[in-house]
């Protein structure tokens, strides 16, 4: 029986100009994402074979991410070119595709669209399923066969997740293909197994959202209403609680500026270089005890900045979009705790290779800085499994709620 | 006739909405294969509640409704199997064929495996134009969509079918072809039971009209009594007295 209902759920969507122009949109923009954001990727590739260190440049540069490709996250902060010095890290900035028209218009990422446009194709979807059937009476029509309410409602669900969800992958799929051709972006299997973990994230997050549009259709009476709160839920959950997430965090957690440190650092630096005016028999010493000096205050202000993104990210996961952009990121290894733990391996390097600058500033023998993003079992352990078990949770309470409502809906 | 054959049955039903209003008040009714029953009355008699009531759409207050002797409360689903529904005003998915829609209302019936050939033909059967069974179902007329409602109710071959004014709006031609098919159904021995206004038709088809009044059953009478008695002048004489209550 549930199977006759979700064939008429698809073959209704695909009879739909709706949906017919919902898809066309949803085909567009991915493949337009896959397109400008693989060139960007390329050009910044090429950035950084200019900008790579020499052997010896006591120079940390990470090369760009394929996976950024797909979730941008914190990619920019993540390739800039961290030169150790003997007073501390000069952050410069990083690679760039050189395309001004992006600050202008920056392209969304494969996991900005899902976030925003799936998960308002989904709704559109889901708010007149139930409604619009009470509406028009064939759900009284339905329901005077021997059909459960939980049968129609799950068929109903499923014939919409899966004319959603095939297009999707299927454009998806296509794009990869296509990149597959070109030889700077292949993708090795681990990239791919990851982009395979942010699909399903995807999925969870699509099949939230439909639920989310079956429960409101089910509540309510009318598909004008169900569409006008669904859109108000839509901009609270994408848009508001994100940004109220990090703004409560700050409140909370009292971190100070970059400026205020980079400042005191200066600060540090005048007062020990006009101490040592015409003595620089103690440089040496003094350079240690500044850098020991740096590190503590590197090491507060980091310790405050990791509790202000643990703080923000709790706060942030009762949206589900917060939570979907959060695991998609980490997956992909733009994400914060990526980049966090790239800033402390930087300050282990300026450590590894203080002792070398030391002994002559100038002189190109620092060892070489290497990293190794988070291996994914790591990623998924910290916090990323917890973000789709999250999902899957908050999709499984709404899909049982949107039962729970369909079942005591009254169908005249 | 045997009350034990009966197809449908309301046992001392009744019905208060939540606002109060008692729209079903002690209901007793059995319909037997073969039987049509018209149950006549005004706006808000109960008549549509009733037929809610059989469908398992609202639970009753009191009482219990029978199909084929399934407790229609207890086990809906099961209850549900043996009934046909046609609304005052069938609605069907626009965007789909006459064939489509056939097929999907079929399948939820629990008819499966049928071909192209049986849905045309059970198309044929309520006189739907050869050319609208595989058009959308949007640009149907009332008439045409009334025709398609009573199709589901054929092709899924249920011992009873409950009719919620199902004329009207229809043109007189289309109202007469309405009532053949009826007719035809209830040679093949199916319990009816028709919600109307429709006083002329329900003296037609009827074997037994009920008229309800503020919930109850005020008056039964059978087509032999009908012969001799007139029940426009019953049926108003009962809308111009006094309230029951």
């Amino acid at each position: 029986m549930t199977g006759t209902i979700v064939r008429k759920e698809i073959l209704s969507n695909l009879l739909s100009y709706k949906f017919t122009a919902v898809i066309v949109l949803v085909v567009v923009l991915v493949a337009t994402s896959f397109f400008v954001m693989a060139r960007d990727y390329k050009e910044r590739l090429a950035d950084y074979q200019l900008i790579r260190p020499e052997p010896g440049a006591p120079i940390a540069v990470l090369p760009p991410n394929p996976l950024s490709i797909f979730a941008r996250g914190l990619e920019e902060a993540m390739t800039r070119s961290f030169e150790v010095g003997a007073v501390g890290i000069d952050v410069r900035a990083g690679q760039s595709s050189g395309n001004v028209i992006f600050s202008f218009f920056p392209t969304p990422d494969f996991v900005h669209i899902i976030k925003v446009v799936l998960s308002l194709v989904a709704l559109l979807l889901g708010f007149d399923a139930v409604s619009r059937e009470k509406e028009a009476g064939t759900l009284k029509l339905a329901l005077s066969n021997a059909v459960s309410r939980s049968s129609l409602l799950l068929g109903k669900w499923t014939g919409n997740f899966l004319s959603l969800a095939v297009p999707f992958l299927l454009v998806t799929g296509l794009g990869l293909s296509v990149m597959a051709f070109d030889p700077a972006l292949r993708m090795s299997p681990g990239a791919l197994g990851r982009l395979g973990l942010i699909l399903a994230a995807a999925l969870i997050y699509i099949a939230l959202f439909l639920s989310l549009g079956l429960l409101v259709s089910s509540l309510v009476r009318r598909s004008a209403t169900s569409l006008v709160v669904l859109l108000l839920l839509w901009s609270v959950i994408v848009f508001v609680l994100p940004n109220m997430g990090s703004l409560l965090a700050r409140q909370i957690v009292d971190v100070p500026s970059v400026r205020s440190l980079s400042e005191k650092r200066q600060q540090i630096w005048t007062r020990e270089v006009l101490l040592s005016y015409g003595d620089r028999s103690g440089w040496g010493a003094r350079i240690q005890a500044m850098n020991e000096e740096f590190d503590r205050m590197e090491e507060d202000y980091r310790l405050k900045f990791n509790r202000l993104v643990r703080t923000s990210r709790s706060i942030n996961r009762i949206s589900p979009a917060a939570s979907f952009v959060d695991a998609a990121t980490e997956i992909a290894g733009t994400g914060v705790s990526e980049e966090t733990r790239l800033k402390s391996e930087v300050i282990r390097y300026k450590n590894q290779a203080l002792p070398s600058l030391a002994r002559d500033r100038t002189a190109r023998e620092a060892p070489a800085f290497s990293y190794r993003a988070r291996p994914l079992g790591e990623v998924l352990s910290d916090g990323g499994l917890f973000d789709l078990a999250w999902l899957s949770v908050f999709t499984i309470l709404l899909f049982a709620a949107g039962t729970v409502a369909f079942i005591r809906t009254d169908p005249r | 006739m045997n009350e034990t054959q009966s197809i449908l049955k309301a046992e001392d039903l009744s019905k208060r909405y939540e606002d109060g209003v008692l729209a079903v008040d002690h209901l007793n009714l059995n319909i037997y294969p073969g039987e049509v029953y018209c149950l006549l009355g005004a706006n808000g008699a109960g008549k549509t509640t009733t037929i809610n009531l059989f469908l398992n759409f609202i639970p009753p207050t009191t009482g219990t409704c029978y199909i084929k002797g399934i407790d229609v409360n207890r086990d809906p689903l099961e209850a549900k199997k043996h009934v046909a529904f046609v609304s005052e005003n069938v609605m069907l998915y626009g965007n789909f064929t006459a064939r489509q829609n056939l097929d999907f209302f079929a399948k939820l019936g629990g008819k499966a495996n049928l071909a192209k050939e049986d849905y045309y033909q059970v198309m044929r059967r309520v006189s739907l134009q050869e050319k609208a069974f595989d058009q959308r179902v949007k640009n149907f007329s009332k008439g045409m969509r009334q025709k398609l409602g009573i199709s589901i109710a054929i092709i899924k071959d249920a011992p009873a079918i409950l009719l919620d004014e199902p004329t009207s709006g229809l043109d007189p031609k289309a109202a007469t072809e309405f009532l053949e098919i009826m007719a035809e159904l209830k040679t093949e021995g199916k319990a009816i039971l028709m919600s109307t206004h429709d006083i002329f038709r329900a003296k037609e088809i009827g074997d037994r009209v009920g008229i309800m009044k503020e919930g109850r059953l005020v008056m039964e009478r059978t087509r032999q009594e009908l012969q001799v008695e007139d029940l426009v002048k019953i049926y108003i004489d009962y809308m111009k007295s006094e309230p029951l209550i």
